[in-house]
């Protein structure tokens, strides 16, 4: 199956990337210019990656990579409350995209080690997730660094890839 | 994209010459492009895809923007294939493409990625693709990575992060230049390539430094450089440094070119060749130097190869036109080469035959050539003929043989640049060798009687006109030029009709005839070839055999001595009134293109933008801006403008140049200023001139420049009185003052009160050469003719020693102002005399011409005879003047400097006696002469003993034997301490220069720098301790060997 890892800068897109893969952390790693590829097989399932550059300059470009995908992983910095609002706007003008309707797409609130982190209820409220309508929508709380709940994104994935077939 | 390429190539030997991609559409290839989506890809497929994108795009085809961009899209996802073909194909595609900025950013991760991969291919080419799309903060974000690069292990990936340094380097230069080190590692490394595009790499990163540069190759000659193409390279970059420091170290051993010499030995043909070539080409080559370099490429001559036999020979023909003798040994093996099949090798063998050919051998080699010429085209064709026409000036008694071949094939076929080659060749011949003149012209006639290109047969009518009157029998051609009146078209018989005329003017005896014939043209359906009937019939007289006025005959036919462009654009600008076109009004100023060029990129670079109108308008424009102002307007025609004298150094607070304007009586010196400081506004800006060096001018008005605001050049004018016509010359030291304001540069206001300041500018002279007018006559030896031995004088001058005969031409030109006629300004090198022809109006619109000769003798002593022709043979005697005070002031300046250089070493010998140091240094050595002599007792006494033991006779040889040896050695000592004493005098100028530069700096009170003055001071001291201890020890030597031979002699007498 293909997925698209989309989100704001700093959200933890390429951390959730190794995080699936290998499992492992790394505090310092530099920005994403432009898409990483990964390949990722877990059980009989090959997912494929496409893990896109989160600053302002790549996100007209999320679309081209949505395309034909199986869902569209969108990631948030839940600790980080300043960003959410435009975090929800650029979700919004993706999900309008005409090429992108149905596919399912699972928010993933990252870095709920933080303490400042916002809850589940409350990131479901401030993007507005419920107004989505179109398509089935899933919403977890992660920490990558921590290992929190990957378990559950990947058996969510598993899942999708079998029901996409 | 080899391996499709191979695999398409197999195929094409069963499909013959079938192109796999012939006929694909663009349309239908996007559609395909589809397959880049698919979730399971085919690499294959792709890849083919792409190669037939990659073809289309190379075909010329164009992508649309959505296009491209949805391509680019696409592509983009195939990087999730590890397929190694399909990779290299979508790094193409994505350096073809080359999306905006905006858009490519989006690979970048993945390069750099693959930069890092283990993958060497992916390296190499990720490396590539990311150098092509990166921008300067980008780059310094990998820089780490393509430093590691190039000393990578991989030789593919060295290579390809060194040539995108290469290219980088335009771009980013200061991140490249910091990889010098790396760089330097990948010279030395063993893979050919790398060291190939290492040094090309390093080389650019210094090319601006010529100290580096010069370093670098003589570190590199010492042997390291083991790649044939990066040898080739490095003999290049030789090249470039011996041409670049060749001027100044002529007389000793020429540097590298033992290298190249070594080189001439080396495994690889190309490093050979490329030697060869670079020693051929080394200015002032010697034979010595020049035959190891001629016998490879005789070598070369009889190679299988035909590109070696090609590159030699062409090097040959080179070599041919300046040192002929030097090719002759490869005479044999060139005449083979005629017959080769190779018709560019075979011509260039004929040609270089033709040119180091000797007088003998002329008719052989005619004799093959003319089996050869059939089958060749014309481009070769017109290579031999130039080749025969250069011989057929060398050996003048050839002519008839060479005149024959010319006229021959100027009967055969062939296009309109081939036929003009012949003409041309023909007419020079017959303008150069008198002998050839009658035959040469009725080969022409012949030619026109069936010639189908117009300006062909104009040119010869034309010619005819000239030289056929002065023939023995001109009534003969006559037939020729009528033939044309009744058979061609419009223009060639309007030509014909002039040179009619001609022989009507010229030769009075044919006049009435050619009357007749003329008459009958007044009839021609054409206007032009009646309106010329016409006006000669009315002009030459009544038809009656009686001498044409000399004034009509000047009128009709003497040379137009304005340059046609000026004349068109007058007549341009012409409007039709009441007033008639005034020809005295065309500007007869040459305008020299490099002039206006230089002054384009000047100052403002919007003048560059109009650079096509500048040249015909820069000496109108001064006219009109001269005329405006109210001072100057009586002052009369404007006679001259000089070019722009800079008086300000680059780069200073104020540029000031000054353009020296010449009337009749007066000079007006236009100054022109520009302000580069932004907070100043200079106003009430004038030049104070002190003309006190200028005796025979008075100042008579100054316009001051009422404001300077910052970058807008403004002119301020002065104006002088000077006795008319007369040349005055003089120098005149100027200082400009004004007064300052500060501006606010944010605002652009000026405060209210300023200060008054002054500048000093350099000093300029007005010279003789501003009296002359660069004016060019078409044909100089006509015009010479014209002008009579009457006002002709002639005298012979000594130039003293010069660095070469180009130097001494350009600085007599220079002096003169005047405008080189024929092309006769450019000397060839090595040649030991030359002829140069200058034409000029003089002050008073006196036409002058003038014929200088010059010759070098082994010295470098240049003499010269000039020989001057005018109307008014006191304008001869001016130029004759001009050049001798030139010399004289020279003269002087070398007095001056003779004088000071005695007085200084006269203080030299007066501090030298002062010196102890010397003494001290003798008497040591008179010490170890001491012990000398004691040991010679010694010696002296064994040898006694060795008398008693019959043996004396042998070892007293031997002993005088040595001693006779050590004197040797002490006088070649000597020799050379002489040789570095006759460094002295240069030492001893370099004193008077420094010397002389303190005084500047004492002078210039204002501007002292205390640690340039010590500095120069004690560069100073230091030559004179220099020389001291060189005398010194110069001294002691002599003193040694004297001593040494009063030994030598008592031991003798012993």
């Amino acid at each position: 199956m293909e997925l698209s890892l989309v989100g704001l800068q700093n959200a933890g897109k390429t951390s959730l990337v190794n995080a699936i893969a290998t499992g492992g952390y790394s505090e310092d790693m530099i920005p994403t210019v432009g898409f990483n590829m990964r390949k990722v097989t877990k059980g009989n399932v090959t997912i494929k990656l496409w893990d896109l550059g989160g600053q302002r300059r790549f996100r007209s470009m999320w679309e081209r990579y949505c395309r034909g995908v199986s869902a569209i992983l969108y990631v948030v910095d839940a600790a980080d409350r300043d960003s959410i609002p435009i975090s929800r706007s650029e979700l919004h003008d993706l999900l309008k995209k005409p090429s992108l309707v149905g596919i399912p797409l699972l928010v993933l609130g990252n870095k709920i080690d933080k303490s400042e982190a916002l809850s589940q209820q409350a990131l479901v409220d401030q993007l507005e997730l419920n107004s989505v309508t179109d398509r089935e929508v899933c919403c977890y709380m992660i920490s990558c660094k921590e290992s929190v709940n990957i378990d559950a994104v990947i058996n969510w994935l598993i899942k999708h890839s079998k029901s996409a077939k | 994209m080899a391996q499709p390429l191979v695999k398409k190539d197999d195929d094409r030997d069963e499909e013959a010459d079938y192109s796999p991609f012939l006929g694909i559409e663009k349309g239908a290839v996007l559609q395909e492009a589809r397959v880049f989506h698919d979730p399971q890809l085919d690499a294959r497929r792709c890849s083919q895809v792409i190669t037939k994108l990659l073809y289309l795009l190379n075909q010329g085809e164009t992508l649309t923007k959505i296009e491209a961009t949805e391509v680019f899209f696409a592509v983009t996802k195939l990087f999730q294939s590890k397929d190694i073909g399909l990779r290299r194909m979508v790094y193409l595609m994505i350096k073809e493409l080359s999306p905006s900025a905006d858009e490519v950013i989006i690979v970048t991760s993945s390069l750099m990625k693959d930069m890092n991969s283990r993958t060497d291919l992916f390296r190499a080419n990720a490396i590539r693709v990311l150098c092509r799309i990166t921008d300067g903060t980008l780059l310094a974000q990998i820089e780490r990575y393509l430093k590691q690069a190039i000393v990578d292990k991989n030789p593919v990936v060295a290579s390809a992060a060194l040539v995108s340094g290469i290219h980088l380097l335009q771009t980013n230069p200061e991140i490249v230049r910091r990889w010098s080190n790396e760089v330097q590692e990948a010279v030395q490394s063993r893979a050919a390539l790398v060291q190939f595009h290492a040094l090309a790499l390093l080389h650019q990163i210094r090319q601006n430094d010529r100290l580096a540069v010069n370093k670098l190759v003589a570190s590199l000659t010492k042997g390291t450089v083991r790649s044939p193409l990066a040898q080739c390279l490095l003999i290049r970059y030789i090249s470039q440094v011996i041409k670049e420091s060749g001027d100044n170290s002529q007389a000793g051993e020429r540097p590298f070119y033992d290298y190249l010499e070594g080189c001439l030995r080396h495994k690889a043909e190309v490093v050979i060749f490329e030697a060869a070539r670079t020693i051929t080409e080394l200015s002032n080559v010697t034979t010595r130097e020049l035959t190891p370099a001629i016998t490879v490429l005789q070598l070369f001559l009889s190679s299988s190869k035909p590109v070696l036999r090609f590159a030699a020979l062409r090097t040959l023909n080179k070599v041919a036109m300046t040192h002929p003798m030097a090719v002759t040994n490869c005479n044999i093996d060139m005449e083979s080469l005629i017959s080769d099949q190779n018709r560019s090798i075979a011509t260039l063998a004929i040609t270089t035959l033709l040119k180091t050919g000797n007088e003998s051998s002329v008719d052989r080699l005619m004799k093959q050539i003319t089996n050869f010429m059939s089958d060749i085209a014309d481009e070769f064709k017109i290579v031999v003929v130039e080749a025969i026409r250069s011989l057929c000036l060398k050996f003048p008694l050839k002519y008839r043989s060479l005149m024959n071949f010319l006229s021959n094939i100027l009967r055969e076929e062939g296009g309109f640049e081939y036929k003009k080659a012949i003409v041309d060749s023909i007419v020079i011949l017959i303008r150069d060798i008198p002998d050839a003149k009658e035959s040469g012209l009725l080969h022409l006639c012949e030619f026109i009687e069936d010639c189908e290109f117009t300006y062909l047969s104009t040119q010869i009518l034309h010619f005819l006109g000239n030289e056929g009157p002065k023939t023995s029998d001109p009534s003969k051609y006559i037939r020729y030029i009528y033939n044309r009146v009744i058979l061609e078209n419009a223009t060639v018989r309007a030509s014909a009709v002039s040179t009619l005329a001609k022989f009507g003017a010229l030769v009075d005896s044919l006049k009435p005839r050619i009357f007749v014939l003329l008459r009958r043209c007044v009839f021609d359906n054409d206007d032009e070839v009646r309106d010329r009937a016409t006006l000669y019939l009315n002009t030459l007289g009544d038809g009656s055999v009686a001498e044409t006025d000399e004034d009509v005959k000047e009128f009709l036919f003497g040379s137009l001595d304005i340059p046609l462009t000026n004349m068109e654009a007058s007549l341009k600008n012409y409007d039709p009134t009441e007033e008639p076109f005034d020809i005295n009004s065309v500007p007869k100023e040459v305008k020299s293109q490099s002039v206006a060029e230089k002054k384009a990129p000047g100052k403002k670079p919007a003048a560059s933008s109009t650079p096509a109108a500048a040249p015909t308008s820069a000496a109108d424009a001064y006219e009109r801006l001269l005329s405006s102002i109210p001072e100057f307007a009586s002052f009369g025609k404007l006679f001259k403008s000089s070019t722009p004298v800079e008086l300000t150094e680059a780069e200073t607070e104020y540029s000031v140049n000054v353009v020296k304007h010449i009337y009749d009586s007066h000079v007006v010196f236009q100054y022109n200023c520009t302000n580069t400081i932004p907070e100043q506004l200079l106003e009430n800006v004038t030049v104070i001139v002190d003309a006190s060096d200028a005796e025979e001018f008075s100042e008579v008005g100054t316009k001051p420049l009422r404001s300077l605001p910052y970058d807008t050049p403004g002119q301020t004018f002065v104006a002088f009185e000077k006795p008319e016509g007369v040349p005055a010359v003089g120098k005149f030291s100027n200082v400009l003052r004004f007064t300052v304001k500060e501006v606010d540069p944010s605002t652009g206001e000026s405060e209210d009160d300023g200060v008054e300041d002054e500048y000093q500018l350099e000093d300029f002279e007005v010279v003789a050469a501003d009296y002359i007018l660069k004016v060019g006559v078409s044909n100089f030896k006509n015009a010479w003719e014209s002008l009579g031995p009457d006002g002709e004088r002639i005298d012979e001058y000594g130039l003293g020693p010069r660095e070469s005969l180009a130097e001494a031409v350009n600085t007599v030109i220079n002096l003169l102002g005047m405008q080189p006629c024929e092309g006769t300004e450019v000397v060839p090198s090595n040649s030991r005399s030359h002829t140069c022809l200058l034409s000029g109006i003089y002050i008073g619109n006196v036409k002058v011409l003038v014929r200088l000769s010059f010759g070098i003798d082994g010295a470098k002593e240049v003499a010269m005879k000039l020989a001057v022709r005018s109307e008014d043979e006191n304008v001869s005697e001016a130029i004759h003047e001009i050049v001798a005070s030139g010399q004289r002031r020279q003269n002087d300046q070398l007095r001056m400097i003779f004088l000071e250089h005695t007085r200084i070493s006269r203080e030299l010998e007066a501090r030298k006696n002062e010196l102890d140091d010397p003494e001290k240094q003798l008497m040591e050595r008179g010490a170890s002469t001491e012990n000398n002599r004691l040991k010679l007792k010694y010696e002296k006494k064994k040898h006694d003993r060795a008398v008693l033991n019959k043996k004396k006779a042998k070892k007293a040889s031997r002993l005088a034997e040595r001693y006779k040896r050590e004197k040797e050695d002490l006088r070649r000592k000597i020799i050379q301490l002489k040789v570095k004493l006759d460094d002295k005098p240069l030492l001893e100028m370099e004193l008077i220069y420094l010397r002389g530069q303190t005084e500047i700096v004492k002078f210039t009170g204002n501007y002292v720098d205390v640690d340039k003055l010590y500095a120069l001071l004690r560069e100073l001291h230091e030559k004179e301790v220099e020389l001291y201890d060189l005398e010194a020890l110069n001294h002691a030597l002599i003193v040694k060997n004297a001593k040494a031979m009063m030994k030598y002699k008592k031991l003798r007498r012993n």
